[in-house]
């Protein structure tokens, strides 16, 4: 069965305020879809990181720039669909996604979105840029 | 607070994220001074932690020096689970209460 398309994106501007209109989003999707807590938990930490990405390093600080998310659920599997203009991620920037030693204060962002999803998807054109992130999370168990 | 030389350091944000580091960074820095060699932070309201609060945190182990422990409690499942994936758990101790927390800093 293919994948179900993404509801409608929501667009912010590109900065740190609006990444967190960006997770709300992200898991109001996931609390009507009634996924595991910790399974959405780790699928908006991805996104955070790789929005916080866009607005340190693809805008780098520069006024104007937006991006989007959308989302999609179908059964258990959820699809975040980041979209920006600015400055592309580096080659392999996602692929590699090592872990820095544990005392470096920074460089974590590529190697948590790695760890967190199950599949990453990411490509450059004139439209800009596009990230999905796709995680295969369990249903939330019933309340008894 | 203080017990016996450990500082506790209560953290009041629900989300350590990059709209919160800058304010988070500014209440540790004055609470450090001193250079208390042991910290028990508790993260018992934070519901959200990503890379930037992680850096945040990693600067405050820093600030203290070479001898600084902290030991951290209250560690939501998630962010608990976060620490282990970053192997933070092998720089800030994960404990289930402020007990165990002082006893893994004595």
């Amino acid at each position: 069965m293919p994948p179900s398309p993404e509801g409608p994106a929501l667009s912010v501007a590109a900065d740190y305020a609006s990444v967190r209109l960006l997770a709300d989003h992200l898991r109001d999707a996931c609390s009507r879809a009634a996924l595991d807590d910790g399974c959405a938990f780790e699928l908006e930490l991805a996104m955070v990181e790789a929005a916080n990405n866009v607005v340190e390093h693809g805008y780098a600080g520069a006024a104007g720039g937006t991006m989007a998310l959308a989302v999609a659920v179908e059964d258990n599997v959820i699809r975040a669909v980041l979209t920006d203009g600015g400055t592309p991620a580096p080659d392999g920037f996602f692929a590699k996604g090592t872990m820095p030693p544990p005392g470096a204060t920074g460089g974590r962002g590529a190697g948590i979105i790695r760890g967190c999803v199950d599949e990453i998807h990411y490509e450059t054109g004139a439209s800009g840029n596009r990230l999905v992130l796709t995680k295969r999370c369990p249903h939330s168990a019933p309340v008894a | 607070m203080t017990n016996e030389s450990i500082r506790t350091i209560p953290v009041a944000f629900d989300r350590l994220d990059a709209m919160a580091a800058p304010g988070f960074r500014e209440t540790l820095t004055p609470l450090l001074e001193g250079q208390p060699e042991k910290v028990l932070l508790d993260l018992g309201k934070v519901e959200f932690i990503d890379s930037t609060g992680l850096g945040v945190m990693v600067s405050l182990l820093k600030l203290m020096g070479p001898g600084g422990k902290v030991a951290v409690v209250g560690a939501a499942p998630n962010v608990r689970r976060l620490f282990e994936m970053t192997r933070l758990d092998s720089l800030f101790t994960l404990c289930d209460g402020p007990d165990e927390a002082r006893a893994a800093l004595a």
